[in-house]
């Protein structure tokens, strides 16, 4: 009994050691996070002797644990917000984009099969708002729609509700659920029939159809990548890696390893756009 | 030698008993340090209906309606069929056979919560949605199902050993004086063993109070109370959901962690009374025979 004991100790003992120092931790965005987690597998192949290792959370999460210094790179879709700025005045927050990408409104192929393929910012806004609230009211079926909104801190919705709403942190009134990571949010649109949310352009797929934009010049344009790269999309950001400083030793490498045109390779593979063209 | 391990087996049990209550204490005293800067600036504004933490308001009423309101439905639906499955586990299925259907009852409790909203958002949710023709079945009554399935075990097992313990000759007497078997469920076993059940039902709900993972997937986390508002088949907010959305992008010290702060020292109080409540209530259920 007594040796049992003894062993949880010293096994207690070692687990509780420290990580190897040129451990890099890496959290934040789940927009960011396929290219990241990626590129970390291929880094760790590529020197073997050290090691990645990769959370999601969100923006909001990348940010806080690289300002309490947690961790050493912080994965975000958005700015960084003067609050932010603000709570950590001793880490000097340095930002590498490494891609960038669209804010795109989604519905459910439903929809986008019964024709809502394309919709104005000020009806999108509207929908946001609570003012419309009826598919039917679009020229769409008779549904009620269900307006899916994001977590108030994830940068996808930061982007959006700046544009959309203009302030990107207004408040959706007319939000029927909330939900976080890209993912949660794609099994959502997915189950229904009659959503409205909002995704990364590399998250949509067919069950999960990104609308065009009705532009006020009666232009119509859609989320390509050719549109994203031209600015054409109203609705675009930098994916951004974000540090406490200038980046040393392993950290520095993997980023470095990124900005590579094999790293912009991983960047272009996920549906993002390389920011080396 | 005797005496020595004596003194280490005393110390030990000391020990261990002291930590315990060191660490409620703890935990009781950071959460209230925590949520001071948010009780006081917020003050009685807590209990408003407009969360938004970029303009420092915190209200909480839509979580702590949430809250109750998915607890509430997993009782209702949990403590009826845990009774009753306990009643026919405890008298009527036969001894040999009830240590193979309460371990496998308690398996139930040992499944992890994340597994019970994983299955909630690809089975239950999507059922709830056709059932009811529903834009999303992400509503407070799916959460309150899965809740119920979830508090089941602890509801079964308490209230099985409070029937099994009942000693044999209240069955004979019962028996002996012309009581047909349900007569001796209903009118001897059940009053007996009334204060235990009612014991095991309130540890059944600060379980539920305290749910986090499987509720945060299936309520639909947005701050609303539904309207009107006894319309459970709508998305709402838990305090727990609420904690376990924001409490990694709130800043450490800002006043929106603090409000976290603030709602969870809510919730520990809620389970505390409750907790107190129940030992209050099953000491006096001790029966003197």
């Amino acid at each position: 009994m007594k040796n049992i004991l003894v062993i949880g100790f010293v096994l207690l003992a070692l687990s509780c050691s420290k990580p190897k120092n040129d451990t890099v931790r890496v959290a934040g965005s789940t927009t960011v996070l396929p290219v990241i987690s990626v590129a970390a597998e291929r880094y760790m192949k590529l020197h073997p002797d050290s090691r990645i290792i990769v959370n999601a959370g969100g923006s909001g999460v990348g940010v806080n644990q690289v300002g309490s210094q947690q961790i050493e790179i912080g994965m975000i879709s958005r700015d960084i917000t003067q609050k932010e700025l603000e709570q950590y005045p001793e880490t000097s927050f340095q930002i590498h984009a490494i891609g960038r990408d669209a804010v795109v409104p989604v519905v459910s192929s439903e929809l986008y099969n019964a024709g809502i393929t394309s919709l104005t910012l000020e009806q999108i806004a509207k929908i946001y708002r609570g003012e419309i609230s009826n598919w039917k009211e679009l020229n769409g079926p008779d549904k009620d729609i269900l307006v899916i909104d994001k977590e108030a801190s994830r940068g996808t919705r930061h982007v959006f509700m700046e544009i959309v709403l203009g302030d990107k942190e207004a408040v959706a009134q007319g939000a029927d659920l909330v939900l976080g990571a890209n993912n949660e949010e794609q099994t959502a649109l997915t189950q229904s029939d009659a959503a409205l949310g909002i995704l990364s352009n590399a998250w949509l797929n067919d069950d999960v159809k990104g609308i065009s934009i009705l532009m006020p010049d009666g232009s119509i344009v859609e989320p390509t990548l050719e549109n994203i790269i031209n600015n054409k999309f109203p609705i675009t950001r930098d994916l951004v890696l974000v540090t406490n400083g200038t980046p040393t030793g392993q950290t520095k490498t993997f980023i470095d390893f990124i900005m590579s045109p094999e790293g912009q390779e991983i960047v272009k593979q996920n549906g993002y756009v390389s920011i080396s063209k | 030698m005797l005496v020595f391990q004596n003194k280490i087996g005393k110390g030990y049990v000391l020990a261990s008993t002291y930590l315990c209550i060191a660490v409620t204490l703890l935990i009781f005293l950071i959460l209230f340090w925590n949520s001071y800067p948010a009780l006081s600036t917020v003050g009685f504004d807590l209990f408003t209906m407009t969360w938004n933490p970029a303009k420092d308001q915190f209200g909480v009423l839509s979580m702590l309606f949430g809250t109750l309101a998915v607890t509430a439905i997993a009782l209702l639906i949990a403590v009826p069929l845990g009774i009753l499955t306990a009643i026919f586990t405890s008298e009527i299925l036969p001894n040999r056979y009830r240590l193979y259907v309460k371990s496998a009852i308690e398996l139930l409790a040992g499944i992890p919560s994340i597994i019970y909203g994983l299955i909630g958002i690809a089975l239950v949710s999507p059922w709830i949605a056709t059932l009811f023709e529903l834009s999303s079945g992400r509503t407070l009554v799916t959460a309150g199902i899965l809740l119920a399935v979830m508090i089941l075990p602890t509801i079964i097992t308490l209230t099985d050993d409070a029937l099994h313990n009942i000693p044999q000759q209240y069955r004979e007497t019962s028996k002996g004086l012309g009581l047909y078997p349900f007569e001796i469920i209903q009118k001897t076993l059940v009053p007996i063993a009334k204060r235990n059940i009612a014991g095991a039902v309130l540890l059944a709900l600060g379980r539920a109070l305290g749910e986090t993972m499987a509720v945060m997937l299936l309520v639909g986390s947005i701050d609303k109370i539904p309207e009107p508002f006894y319309n459970l088949l709508s998305p709402g907010q838990t305090i727990t959901s609420k904690l376990g959305r924001e409490v990694g992008e709130s800043a450490f010290g800002s006043l929106h962690f603090s409000a976290l702060n603030a709602i969870g020292f809510l919730l520990l109080l809620l389970v505390i009374t409750l907790t107190i409540g129940t030992q209050v209530y099953m000491r006096k259920g001790i029966r003197t025979v």
